[in-house]
């Protein structure tokens, strides 16, 4: 119960204690207000600052300007990012500037001196998001409903702080919206001949060139890069494989064929919005395997192809034969970290990959793309995209080949200024399972972003030239 | 032009941006010297269709980038990167005198750009374009708040910035159509301003009782922003626009309750009886309503209706009286206010009192009176009906098209330089105009 004669002083460190979303804040605020019967807010500091973010509603692979000003000059400030997941987890991100002479600080010119990062780094605040302290182990940062943006609050606090400390002072704040669908993007849910997935289109009249894509073994859904390559030019179909209800037999085990994912793409293919002979494949993990087993069915001839971090060949067949569990197949090549943390980097050895189910790489003939990131700890990337290079190189369609190897990358790489999970849970049943995935901060980030980039190129020069 | 040869792409950047925000349009992968049109159409809140379109030939890499390629004719011509904002009109068959203007700020204005073979000028409904896509345009930023005010026996709303503040405050007047003009005060609160927009002709009170308010309305609003525990009760700024400039003035100079940081007025007049409040001055309009003047295209020219500007002190505001920076806006070719001439008795009133370094004055050559947030469209015309005559006509506004777009944006930014300079630093001098300050962010 607030009571009325409570000192300013108590009441901005009251608020100032509370990392909450600004709505509540400003709830209590109101409370004050009504409670009090005229309490004042009296700012101590002398100037109000401005704090503004251009635009404030981006397309999470958008660069984001973040600027203060009316600052007191040669002062520390922290500039700190918070924003719930879908789930309501707290994930935050801050940084240590120093004020210009004219009161200013510039995300986009000045090196941040302590933090979550160091140095000069305009999209920090947003792919160093990370759980606040005292959050669930194992989180994961995924968008789920696509069509809904992410809120982020960034706020401007005094001296240089740690948010979750709980002493510092707010001088300003903006809220920022992050989007995976521009406006105009038509997302679709695609039921038919046995397939389970999500189609997005681009606004206008089409037909586009489209992009499949296909995610790895953790299952479900996945429709986030799709609606960012709609949101840029090209119709994207998601596809479940696994671990979706509405795909027959158990969710655990994969029970869908070939026929399955070139029914995928011949329905990309076919579509009246989409331009036949401008259709590509991405896969990342385990659906790298899938992306190169449908590039080299004969009859298949994708514009180009995109692997990133995955193999060659699987420990699991198809069906066709008997089909088993991930856990059933793999876990005797399964690592532990001293934490208990499982790596399934060994799953993907060349070594333990089944001979048969080895894709036929000589018989690719499409441009491509083939992405590493060098601290990924949950496939053997590196020795599988030794195996594609040797393997082309050998028939002579070394040109068909771009390999990218980022230092420091994890397996997760994603679409950019987004977090990486350097760990997460994998699995609560039978046991409560948390699988490494690797990537160290930094290089992580500028990994996705590089990626990202060279990735949207790449599908530019063969899908639209 | 073959489909399957070319994959056409086209991209706006930012896709959802503030109204005051440039976007840069960019067409990619068309065939090298190829002819198209760039389309834009909206929907008005008012269910009205609007459009716009400029010519282009494609690079010899088949690009055309709107930002720096010229139109070569269309409802623009030349380098015009917004082009396609400023001059979107009524689409043939529309109502004529229709004036676009958000009512709902909560939702965006959304514009479908599009792109059509060929150098068109109509008929764009009936053809299929070769790439289409959709443009949100905001008044509002995200965390922005909306807050309807009727305490004190006010018609207001309240649009809070996102954070914990405290903010700057500032009261939004409108002109002589009345009712609740939301749009400006969502876009400064948009840039930090906590701002009241004000219905002080048609609020609840004065359909109900038939009577007008007084000047205790204004400074009730006042008191609603000092008091507010998110606003900075010494940091609060009057903003107003054709006749809410008159009450700006008034109150700017006369009133000893509100302590005024700085005051931008837009199509202003200080001409008035000094004495009393909003009644008083739509008599005196009403008085003097022989000196309107009707074109040969039937629209009605207000100016002269306070010209000459009087000499009598008793019929204009002292602004030799005022404390605090004064932003005068004025189009040179403004048909409804004598805009001008209003400035410069203004200049000389304030010279003679000794306080005209607190006056900037803006001049716009060939723009009219309503100069509103840049990239909306210009109106040189429009249907409007006075509050007190409840008439129906056309006025005239004035100013030509190209003109009045550009000084909306330049007036815009300096605006938000003039705000900014006066409600956020501690050293308010005369605020600088130069490019380094870039008012909007």
């Amino acid at each position: 119960m607030l009571r009325v004669h409570m000192s300013v002083t108590a009441i901005r460190q009251l608020i100032g204690v509370k990392t909450v979303q600004c709505a509540s804040v400003c709830r209590s605020v109101a409370c004050l207000h009504r409670a009090g019967g005229g309490v004042r807010w009296k700012s101590s500091y002398k100037q109000a600052p401005l704090l503004t973010a251009t635009p404030v509603r981006g397309l999470i692979d958008e660069q984001i300007s973040i600027k203060g000003r009316f600052l007191r000059p040669h002062c520390p400030v922290t500039v700190c990012a918070q924003m719930h997941s879908e789930d309501g987890d707290l994930w935050e991100a801050f940084a240590h500037y120093n004020t210009k002479a004219d009161g200013t600080i510039d995300l986009t010119r000045d090196h941040s001196v302590g933090g979550t990062y160091l140095g000069c780094e305009p999209m920090g605040l947003f792919w160093g998001l990370q759980p606040a302290p005292g959050a669930r182990e194992g989180l994961r940062l995924r968008k789920k409903n696509v069509e809904t943006p992410f809120v982020v609050l960034m706020s401007l606090l005094e001296g240089h702080v740690s948010p979750s400390e709980g002493q510092s002072t707010e001088l300003a704040a903006v809220t920022t919206e992050r989007w995976y669908m521009a406006p105009g993007v038509r997302r679709i849910d695609i039921r038919q001949d046995g397939l389970v997935g999500t189609l997005f289109l681009p606004p206008g009249p089409g037909p586009f060139p489209a992009m499949l894509d296909l995610w790895g073994m953790g299952g479900g859904l996945v429709e986030y890069r799709s609606a960012l390559f709609a949101s840029r030019g090209y119709a994207s179909l998601s596809l479940a494989y696994i671990g979706h209800k509405e795909l027959p037999g158990p969710q655990n085990k994969l029970n869908v064929d070939d026929l399955y994912f070139k029914s995928a793409y011949h329905f990309l293919q076919d579509h009246d919005q989409v331009c036949g002979d401008r259709v590509g494949i991405i896969g990342l993990s385990f659906g790298v395997f899938l992306t190169l087993r449908l590039a080299t069915q004969s009859g298949l001839k994708p514009s180009c192809v995109i692997c990133i971090n995955g193999p060659i060949g699987s420990t699991i067949s198809l069906p066709g034969g008997r089909s088993v569990s991930f856990e059933e197949r793999n876990s005797k090549y399964w690592t532990y970290n001293d934490q208990g943390h499982v790596s399934f980097k060994d799953i993907s050895l060349p070594a333990n990959i089944s001979p048969e189910s080895k894709v036929k790489l000589e018989f690719l003939a499409s441009p491509l793309m083939c992405i590493v990131g060098e601290d990924d700890l949950s496939t053997s990337n590196i020795e599988n995209a030794d195996v594609i290079e040797e393997t082309l190189r050998n028939v002579g369609k070394s040109h068909l080949l771009t390999r990218l190897s980022y230092p420091g990358a994890g397996h997760l790489i994603e679409p950019p200024y987004t977090p990486n999970s350097r760990a997460s849970l994998w699995s609560v049943k039978p046991k409560k399972l948390i699988t490494l995935w690797g990537g160290q901060l930094a290089p992580h980030a500028a990994a996705q972003e590089d990626a990202w980039k060279k990735i949207l190129d790449f599908m530019e020069s063969h899908l639209r030239q | 032009m073959d489909k399957t040869q070319y994959c056409m792409k086209l991209s706006v950047q930012p896709s959802r941006g503030l109204v005051d925000e440039k976007f840069t349009i960019l067409v990619q992968y068309a065939p090298p010297g190829f002819r198209l049109t760039i389309h834009a159409l909206h929907k008005s809140d008012d269910g009205h269709s609007w459009e716009a379109f400029a010519h282009y030939t494609t690079s010899a890499t088949g690009t055309v980038n709107v930002s720096e390629d010229p139109s070569l004719g269309g409802t623009y011509s030349g380098v015009e990167q917004m082009g396609l904002l400023w001059s979107l009109r009524p689409v043939p068959g529309s109502s004529p005198a229709l004036r676009l203007r958000k009512v709902n700020v909560q939702t965006p204005m959304e514009v479908t750009i599009s792109v059509y073979q060929g150098h068109q000028t109509e008929g764009f409904m009936d053809q299929v374009q070769l790439a289409g896509t959709v443009v949100e345009r905001w008044y509002m930023a995200p965390g922005v708040r909306r807050v309807p005010i009727t305490e004190g026996g006010l018609t207001a709303t309240l649009f809070l910035p996102s954070g914990p503040g405290p903010f700057p405050g500032l009261l939004d007047l409108w002109g002589g159509a009345g009712k609740l003009v939301e749009y400006r005060a969502a876009l400064l609160a948009s840039h930090g301003i906590a701002s009241l927009a004000l219905d002080y002709l048609t609020p609840k009170i004065t359909m109900e009782t038939g009577k007008m308010v007084t000047n205790d309305y204004f400074e009730t609003a006042y008191r609603v922003l000092e008091q507010h525990p998110q606003i900075i009760g010494s940091r609060i700024a009057m903003f107003g626009l054709s006749l809410g400039t008159s009450m700006t003035l008034k109150m700017a100079a006369y009133s000893k309750v509100m302590k005024l940081r700085c005051v931008v007025c837009v199509g202003a007049s200080h001409v008035q009886p000094v004495v009393g409040s909003v009644q008083e001055l739509l008599d005196y309009s009403q008085k003097n309503a022989g000196k309107t003047r009707i074109n040969e295209d039937n629209q009605v020219i207000y100016r002269n209706l306070m010209l000459p500007i009087p000499t009598d002190p008793a019929f204009k505001v002292d602004v030799g009286r005022l404390q605090c920076p004064l932003l005068l806006v004025v189009g040179e070719d403004d048909q409804n206010w004598p805009a001008y001439e209003a400035a410069m008795d203004m200049k000389d009133m304030m010279e003679r009192a000794g306080n005209s370094h607190l006056l900037t004055i803006l001049l716009y050559p060939n723009a009219g009176h309503l100069i509103e947030p840049p990239y909306s469209p210009h109106t040189r015309f429009g249907a409007f009906r006075t509050v007190n005559t409840r008439e129906k006509v056309v006025a005239l506004w004035g100013g030509e098209m190209v003109a009045h777009s550009r000084a909306q944006e330049d007036a815009w930014r300096k605006t938000l330089v003039f705000l900014r300079e006066h409600l956020y630093s501690t050293n308010p001098g005369a605020a600088s105009f130069s490019t380094n300050n870039q008012g909007n962010n």
